[in-house]
């Protein structure tokens, strides 16, 4: 036993830095065993957890498509039936859409944004730990029922009166609903978590013209996800109800409306796609300044690009539906929007351009996908722009036209992104570096297969094939490209399949990770690979974009927090700083058992209107349990 | 020993993720496919039903309890009878259910009883007093569809599947209310001489 033991309230600024860092690993380390695991709150490990779960997503949803094309690789096939085709079209879009894509940069985002912003832990960590939870729940929902024959068969933006009570029998269409609560539910609390990190915990001097553009391009969704999921969760909240208990939402004949469907779903379908691409944005910025050695070109450009694109997200959505009948005017209106949108995208590609212009590029492989995010993403944009057009929508509209342009832009703008972050940031989250030449197999296997496999679409789009078809007839032109797009799917699988045997590989037998592999220039460089528990052994302060850069070696930091308590410094909203020392939640086994409640409730609900009733007394019970006072030293201050 | 523990823990997810794979496996071999083409052999066995010399009542064919009576248990094939009530007019004399020119079905009481092969016959080979056959407009398929859809509409007893509610006017209690049993203080005693003619 040490002297400093018997210290009441023991601060860092009395220890040397082994020391510190023994007691505060004692402090905010997650305990070993099933226990520990699930309860914990440490957000690096419920990121990493996120992002693996999505991952796994993935790659079943992958095996769908490659099921889908297996099926359409020749006329007349008998592989699979319509009945289970619709099923696996639509599974295959829900799951990548909500299982996959906004999850797994909500995941990313998890486990860096309060790395990168130089804090301890996120904020409302246990929310955070309930999030994943329900994630994983709704996730499981949708799969097991899939696994079971009851798996949703409406598409996956469910348009009634086909979803329906009267032309969706069984309980399909209501599985689908309710697995949107569920991932809505947890993507509303970590948008929470990641404004009030991103607005309240920064290290002290990150002023917001100081914040990487990743914890931008965060910030913004985060808003982007607050404002649009209420939409979707009315949406479907409405449709259960339609099928449950008789209300009419959707029923004309009683003063429903089967446009009102559309147009909450499409508010926030719309949005949707840029949840999914503004991380990516993110992510890309990070690694062209990164790889290029010189700060992103217009950043403040780039962050008015961001805000910009996440507004105008909001007002482009009938260009979804401009086949179903609305005013002449409105749809101009909406053609005007869509095509603006491509000028904060443009503006952004510029400025990547210029930054790789003016600096001196490293062909690494997570800059190869960035390379690849670009090229891909334009000719989506300018796809894009092709069908923001009423008349020509009008002739490709539930074509492969349009399923080879949201592939190219949520593939191109998206995954490829995320596959570049991913190469990026492993040696920090994993501590060790996937393989190099592997990598650049993948990409080359990733973005050659991409290409080959959704471009003859865009043909097949305009000789006439339509989505969602289990198959076609010998009659039809399309037989030959659909066997080529079939095989040059093999080539997309291939490459994916390669990354994932690099990843477990890497995370398993890699070499060791330094601190800064990339010499990257934002903070979450500045602790070890893998960070700690506590992430930081002293609060690192900010004075510039890029403070690893401009400090050489020495960053300062700031001291006065607890050691023996979670604790952590809260900062002003515009300038950071610093405000008060805020204790930060330890583990809680709560979150689990709420979220176990609340997936009860939910599912339970798919059967009864009862089940809102009975099913709140444990959610209740479980709810008190969280929020009753344990007498833990986080509790006093 | 922490070494041990986490060997210990791995075994353990490893064997939940098997379990829970090989139930679900289990669970979807177990439930019967929705059929958009049912099997030609089960289809034509359909129309072997035998019916009671009086022609109420009946045994259906052996493959119908084979294949777990699909007609009166499957959401699917209640929805398209649904549909197929809509398509072929049944409401020009049924009305939504409650009767109109023809008996009421959603009353409970049944001129020919409720089983599905007294049903089946009726709108197979019609029946006095005005249901007309529709042997040669719908096929035998259909027709069972139609039957389970019609038996719904007055059941007795609640079931797990039933058709949701229509897009339309709601001018009656759905489907998937509680069973005609309750609307019934003592129960169906003898010929109700609002039910128009007896057979």
């Amino acid at each position: 036993m040490t002297p400093l033991d018997n210290v009441a309230d023991l601060r860092d600024t009395d220890l040397n830095d082994v020391e510190l860092d023994r007691r505060l690993a004692s402090t905010w380390a997650t305990p070993k065993g099933v226990w520990g695991a699930l309860s914990t709150v440490d957000h690096k490990i419920i990121g990493r957890r996120y992002i693996i779960t999505a991952f796994v997503f993935l790659a079943l949803g992958g095996i769908l498509s490659l099921a889908m094309r297996l099926q359409l690789a020749q006329p007349e096939a008998r592989f699979i039936g319509p009945d289970r085709y619709n099923q696996i079209f639509t599974m295959h879009g829900t799951n990548m859409m909500f299982l996959f894509a906004v999850p797994v940069m909500e995941a990313m985002a998890v486990y860096l944004v309060p790395l990168m912003v130089g804090t301890r832990n996120i904020a409302f960590p246990r929310l955070n730990a309930f999030s994943y939870w329900m994630y994983l729940a709704g996730g499981l929902l949708l799969w097991i029922a899939f696994a079971i024959d009851t798996g949703p068969d409406v598409g996956w933006f469910a348009d009634v009166p086909l979803s329906g009570p009267q032309y969706a029998a069984g309980k399909r269409a209501d599985i689908w609903a309710q697995m949107i609560t569920f991932t809505e539910v947890s993507a509303l609390a970590v948008a929470v978590e990641l404004v009030v990190t991103v607005f309240k915990q920064r290290a002290p001097g990150m002023s917001l013209d100081q914040i990487p553009l990743f914890v931008w391009s965060m910030l913004v969704t985060s808003f982007l996800i607050i404002m649009a999921m209420p939409a979707i969760m009315i949406a479907s909240t409405a449709l259960i109800l339609d099928r449950l208990v008789g209300t009419q939402f959707f029923n004309p004949a009683e003063g429903g409306d089967v446009l009102l469907w559309q147009h909450l779903f499409w508010f926030f379908g719309h949005p949707e796609v840029y949840i999914i691409f503004l991380p990516a944005v993110g992510m890309v910025s990070t690694i062209v300044a990164t790889f290029t050695r010189r700060p992103v070109f217009g950043y403040l450009g780039m962050v008015m690009a961001l805000i910009a694109t996440g507004i105008l997200a909001f007002g482009l959505w009938v260009h979804h539906m401009f086949v179903a009948g609305l005013p002449r005017l409105g749809e101009s209106f909406f053609t005007a929007s869509s095509m603006a949108i491509a000028i904060p995208a443009g503006l952004q590609i510029f400025c990547w351009l210029a930054t790789i212009w003016a600096g001196r590029p490293v062909f690494k492989t997570p800059f190869l996908f960035v390379i690849g995010f670009m090229v891909i993403f334009v000719i989506g944009g300018m796809t894009g722009v092709m069908v923001a057009s009423v008349p020509f929508d009008t002739q490709v509209h539930d074509t492969y036209f349009v399923v080879a342009h949201f592939h190219y832009v949520l593939v191109g703008g998206a995954v490829f992104p995320l596959l570049g972050a991913i190469y990026y940031w492993f040696p920090k989250i994993t501590g060790r570096m996937m393989n190099e030449t592997i990598g650049r197999w993948a990409f080359g296997l990733i973005f050659t297969g991409f290409n080959l496999t959704f471009f003859p679409m865009h043909i097949l789009g305009l000789q006439g094939m339509p989505r969602r078809i289990y198959t076609y007839q010998p009659e039809m032109p399309w037989s030959g490209l659909n066997m080529f797009v079939s095989l040059s799917a093999v080539i997309l699988a291939a490459g994916f399949l390669l990354f994932f045997i690099d990843a477990i590989r890497s995370a398993l037998s890699g070499p060791v990770a330094p601190a800064n592999p990339w010499c990257a220039s934002t903070l979450e460089w500045a602790t070890s690979s893998p960070p700690p528990a506590y992430n930081f052994s002293r609060m690192p302060v900010v004075g510039s974009l890029e403070p690893l850069v401009d400090n050489s070696g020495a960053l300062p930091v700031a001291s006065g927090l607890f050691v023996d308590r979670r604790e952590l410094v809260v900062t002003s909203v515009v300038g950071a700083l610093p405000e008060a020392r805020e204790s930060s939640p330890g583990d809680s086994i709560w979150p689990l058992w709420s979220a176990l409640a609340t997936t009860v409730l939910l599912i339970w609900s798919i059967f009864t209107p009862w089940a809102v009733v009975w099913g709140s007394v444990p959610l209740a019970i479980a709810l008190t349990g969280w929020f009753w006072p344990k007498g833990t030293k986080e509790d006093d201050a | 020993m922490v070494r041990g523990r986490t060997l210990a823990n791995r075994l353990l997810l490893t064997s939940a993720l098997l379990a829970l794979t090989v139930g679900c496996g289990f669970l979807g071999w177990m439930r019967q496919p929705r059929e958009l083409r049912t099997n030609p052999p089960v289809l034509a066995d359909l129309s072997r039903f035998r019916l009671m010399s009086n022609g109420i009542g009946g045994a259906p064919p052996e493959s119908y309890f084979a294949e777990a009576e699909p007609y009166e248990n499957d959401a699917y094939n209640l929805s398209q009878g649904k549909r197929l009530y809509t398509w072929f007019g049944c409401a020009a004399c049924h009305g939504d259910g409650r009767g109109a020119a023809g008996p009421s079905f959603l009353d409970g009481w049944w001129l020919y009883g409720p089983e599905m092969v007294s049903i089946v016959a009726s709108i197979r080979d019609g029946r006095p007093h005005g249901m007309p056959a529709f042997r040669d407009r719908m096929t035998i398929e259909q027709i069972w569809q139609l039957a389970g859809y019609v038996q719904t509409i007055g059941a007795y007893s609640a079931k797990v599947a039933a058709t949701g509610r229509n897009d339309g006017p709601q001018t009656r209690p759905s489907e998937n209310r509680a069973p005609a049993v309750m609307l019934f203080e003592e129960g169906p005693v003898g010929v109700n001489p609002d039910q128009g003619p007896s057979p």
